[in-house]
């Protein structure tokens, strides 16, 4: 190896420069340090922007550079340790693939730059043209989640109700059940808890690490841990036993297990007395419904199901059914129903809010800015439907519906999109479909990368500084795991911006401006700091230098009460067995079981279901060269088939196969989606299915190391909104599957 | 003189992968070059069946193959258990690449075959190997077996251990728990 020699790394580094593409010039770090042994290396706290769970770690940064990441020993979401997509979207800071200045889409359908104030003018035009002829309420600004404080004041002030996530295409029938019947998400607690049933739910694939931390530790200690899954998923490789389900009917297991715990007398009743409500309506209407029964639906024995509520009843309170995340959620027609079974089987053994059990995540009261009052516009109704009488009443209005966008705008009822890094053709269903996003009058994306609705869509992209470049105001770290103490982070700027991007605030303050909106955002990050922390007394140089501080006081276990009487949040106080909202619209409060809405028939035929490959974060890490050198290591852009299954259609481990669906929506003809798939051909699956990663499927031309790798999920689905809680049943899809390439 | 080792608890691993970006970014690697893999095995047959998962890097065995075959004394051993490769004295040959029975040996742009070194530089200051310190299942313990009291030594006398390809006489420095 040649050395490299402090002048040679300059000439590298000046050549860098010069170029102005910040293309890392990747070298030998051990010929680097020496090189540049005296540079010192800085530690910046940050937090993962990999997906939602966002762990607090460190940014090493050495003469300017990003060197590695690392994570941060106080985090209750990592205890210090990182998952491959947190190293890998860490180096996408130097990706080539993102978006390096403002672009407007020409006449000819081509991107040219454009300066941030001309941007900012156009779009201003352009959005007070169509808030002046269609009203405020026809803007829409959709996010994956994230900064709504500042897209609220924006839209506020134009006097729309639009903003909408994309958890509509994630795990809204949790939310929308939960809520309504317990007012709370509450979390597991894995550290106190003997017997864990985890259905659905795969820590290993859609990571929490500390909750692998905590589960490996669990099963060492001998603690039980029972996986329910049509694939054995990476959480399932660790488990005491995995047992295989056929997909779409977890709720008949649920209400088996329910059925086992009511009719063997296994229940607490003492808890069910005292805490819940509608438990008369709930047994009622399933009474009949016995492991039996559910035995017949789910292919699991009625014997392991009675087995499970027996274990799960012996180790109560501390024993759980995992309240689940985006994999049983939204996916089925029957979505809704598990979210509401869950909650039932985990009351019936008395666990909430106990350790062991079900237990709130503590979350830190952090203050806010109290913006001034302004004058502002009456809103019309949610023009997506969610909580809108005659429409969807039931949906949660604060998470929205994604997956119908281009129906809204062929209605008239959008003008203008706004996009927060959000990327509908490629996370919802039926990207043609999608596609269609582009008939507004404005669209305008705010991405870092160059994806696909940016590229097919926006009128304008709207560049944002990568998360590595932002220093933004302190958040709770909670959620998905319990854990005892409140905690917050926050990101401080590890490196200086490498491009013409801007920071979100900063994008809002220049287009309101341009719109002559007076001082909507006055005030600066700093200032946000301050506000958040000041209740808890906490110095910001503090929170600045340390990035994630826990705070003392603990949260305790026991059921909310208020003068003695329970105080959980919900009307009665209680766990409402049955949601009223939806008796009130003419739907059984209580869930019954609900067959899925397709079931494949022959040997060609397959549901397809999908799930987070260990090292991908869906499709937002499909364009990043590190995650997709492992892809390509391990085959993981393939499609999972059961090997006797596979044997019946002459396919074997590695070919190539046509994967085939029928899209088709009222009124239209049908369209057939044929693609081309390597096939996996494994144990590991129930044989109905097949399984593939969510993560690729890529067809951003722009998005150079991604593009045309796999297929995803979202490519055979049409887009639909099951009524009560507004899921995209993209798991209720059969595809053909047959040998060779089409 | 410390005696590094490493032992890996393969049951525990979930193939997230962590391990091998980590090291690629310590290392400054580029996306196609990583000096540790992960080998997937499945056992059985629906639906009694289940996965083994084997992360594999350089073993940094006592009896180096790579290093008996390298005709130019580019890779060595030192005494802290180490087996390193000298930059200057690599000419490239790949002897070592098809002497090691582990196929963990890489060439890198300039054609000198590299490896996983044991994080020598950061060890050395006390560090831990960032395919350790990031992994959430705790996959993997890198110590000194001359410290009675270290983590890998108490492991080491608590479990059963084996190493890869014993019959090989590499006499690896990378031991793995038996389940």
């Amino acid at each position: 190896m040649r050395n490299i020699s402090r002048r040679t790394f300059l000439q590298i580094a000046a050549g860098t420069a010069a170029a102005g593409t910040a293309i890392p010039k990747l070298m030998d770090m051990k010929a680097f340090s020496a090189a540049m042994a005296d540079a010192p290396v800085t530690k910046v706290p940050t937090y993962c922007n990999g997906c939602s769970t966002g762990c607090p770690m460190f940014a090493y940064v050495k003469n300017g550079r990003l060197w590695k990441v690392e994570g941060h020993p106080v985090a209750m979401k990592n205890y210090g340790t990182l998952c491959a997509r947190a190293h890998g979207v860490a180096t996408d800071l130097y990706n080539k693939d993102r978006v390096r200045q403002p672009m407007k889409r020409g006449a000819d359908g081509k991107f040219q730059p454009i300066s941030w104030d001309q941007a900012f003018q156009e779009i201003a035009e352009k959005l007070t043209g169509i808030i002046d002829k269609h009203t405020g309420n026809s803007v829409v600004w959709m996010a994956h989640g994230g900064k709504e404080s500042y897209a609220s004041l924006f839209l506020d002030e134009i006097g729309s109700s639009n903003y909408i996530t994309h958890y509509s295409t994630c795990f809204t029938s949790k939310t929308n059940a939960w809520d309504k019947m317990a007012a709370n998400q509450l979390t597991i607690d894995i550290r106190r808890a003997k017997y864990m049933l985890f259905a659905g739910r795969n820590y290993g694939g859609a990571i929490i690490p500390a909750a692998m931390k905590q589960l490996t530790a669990a099963k060492e200690q001998g603690r039980k841990i029972v996986v329910v899954d049509p694939r054995l998923c990476e959480l399932a490789k660790i488990a005491d036993e995995w047992i295989p389900i056929r997909p779409g009917t977890d709720l008949a297991l649920f209400l088996g297990i329910a059925h086992t715990l009511v009719s063997e007398n296994l229940y607490n009743k003492t808890f069910v007395q005292k805490y819940v409500f509608g438990f008369d309506e709930f047994w009622n209407a399933n009474k009949d419904f016995t492991a039996e029964k559910a035995a017949a639906i789910c292919d699991i024995p009625a014997a392991k199901i009675r087995e499970i509520a027996r274990d799960l009843a012996k180790n109560a309170p501390a024993a759980f059914l995992d309240p689940g995340y985006h994999g049983l959620h939204n996916h089925y027609v029957s979505s809704t129903q598990i979210a509401q079974a869950n909650v039932i089987v985990n009351a019936l053994l008395g666990n909430f809010y106990q350790q062991g059990g079900l237990m709130p995540s503590a979350r830190p009261a952090l203050g806010s800015l109290k913006p001034a009052k302004r004058l502002q516009p009456e809103k019309g109704p949610r023009i997506d439907g969610a909580g809108v009488p005659n429409e969807y009443p039931t949906v949660e209005p604060g998470r929205g519906i994604a997956q119908h966008m281009p129906d809204r705008i062929a209605q008239g009822k959008v003008k203008a999109i706004f996009m927060y890094h959000f990327n509908p053709l490629r996370t919802a269903p039926d990207p043609e479909y999608q596609k269609n996003i582009a008939k507004a009058d404005l669209v305008v994306t705010i991405p870092v990368d160059w994806n696909e609705s940016s590229y097919y869509t926006a009128h304008y992209i709207l560049p944002e500084h990568y998360f590595l470049e932002r220093m933004e105001p302190p958040k709770p770290v909670s959620g998905n795991i319990s854990h005892d103490f409140p905690q917050i982070a926050m990101r401080m700027p590890a490196v200086k911006p490498l491009h013409d991007t801007k920071p979100l605030l900063e994008i809002l303050k220049g287009l309101t401006k341009a719109m002559k909106i007076d001082d909507l955002y006055p005030f600066t990050v700093d200032d946000e700091i301050s506000a958040a922390l000041a209740p808890l007394g906490i110095d910001a140089n503090r929170l600045k230098s340390e990035g994630c501080i826990e705070l003392p006081t603990p949260i305790k276990p026991g059921f909310p009460e208020k003068d003695g009487k329970p105080a959980c949040g919900t009307f009665t106080g209680k766990i409402e067995f049955t949601i009223g909202a939806f008796k009130l619209h003419g739907r059984p409060g209580v869930p019954t079981w609900i067959p899925p809405l397709v079931a494949p028939k022959g040997d060609d035929e397959f549901r397809l279901i999908h799930g987070k490959q260990p090292w991908h974060s869906h499709s937002q890490t499909n364009n990043t060269p590190y995650l997709l050198a492992m892809t390509k290591s391990y085959h993981g852009t393939w499609m999972w088939m059961n090997r006797q299954r596979a044997d019946k259609l002459g396919i074997r481990n590695g070919d190539t196969a046509t994967v085939e669906s029928r899209i088709e929506y009222p009124g239209q003809p049908a369209r057939i989606v044929r693609k081309n798939m390597q096939v996996k051909v494994t144990e590991m699956l129930y044989p109905e299915c097949v399984w593939i990663p969510s993560a690729h499927g890529c067809f951003s031309p722009n998005m150079t190391y991604g593009f045309g790798q796999g297929a995803n999920y979202n490519d055979f689905a049409p887009s639909r909104v099951e009524p009560l809680s507004g899921g995209c049943m993209v798991q209720e899809v059969i595809v053909k599957v047959r040998k060779g390439a089409s | 003189m410390p005696r590094y080792a490493m032992l890996i608890d393969p049951a525990k691993c979930t193939g997230c992968g962590a391990c091998r970006v980590a090291c690629q970014m310590q290392w400054q690697l580029p996306p196609d070059r990583f000096y540790n893999r992960l080998e997937f095995r499945e056992k059985g047959t629906f639906p009694k069946v289940r996965q083994e998962i084997f992360p594999v890097q350089c073993m940094h065995c006592d009896n180096p193959p790579c290093q008996t075959v390298c005709p130019t004394k580019a890779t060595y051993k030192t005494a802290d258990g180490i087996v390193h490769v000298n930059p200057q004295k690599c000419i490239g040959c790949k002897m070592c690449m098809t002497a090691c029975p582990y196929d963990v040996r890489q060439p890198n742009e300039k054609g000198i075959v590299e490896k996983c070194r044991f994080c020598d530089d950061y060890v050395a200051k006390g560090e831990q190997p960032p395919c350790v310190t990031t992994c959430m299942n705790t996959v993997r313990v890198f110590g000194d077996l001359d410290d009675p009291k270290s983590e890998i030594s108490l492991l080491l006398a608590e479990k059963e251990v084996y190493t890869l390809l014993p019959h090989m006489g590499t006499k690896p420095r990378i031991f793995y728990v038996r389940k």
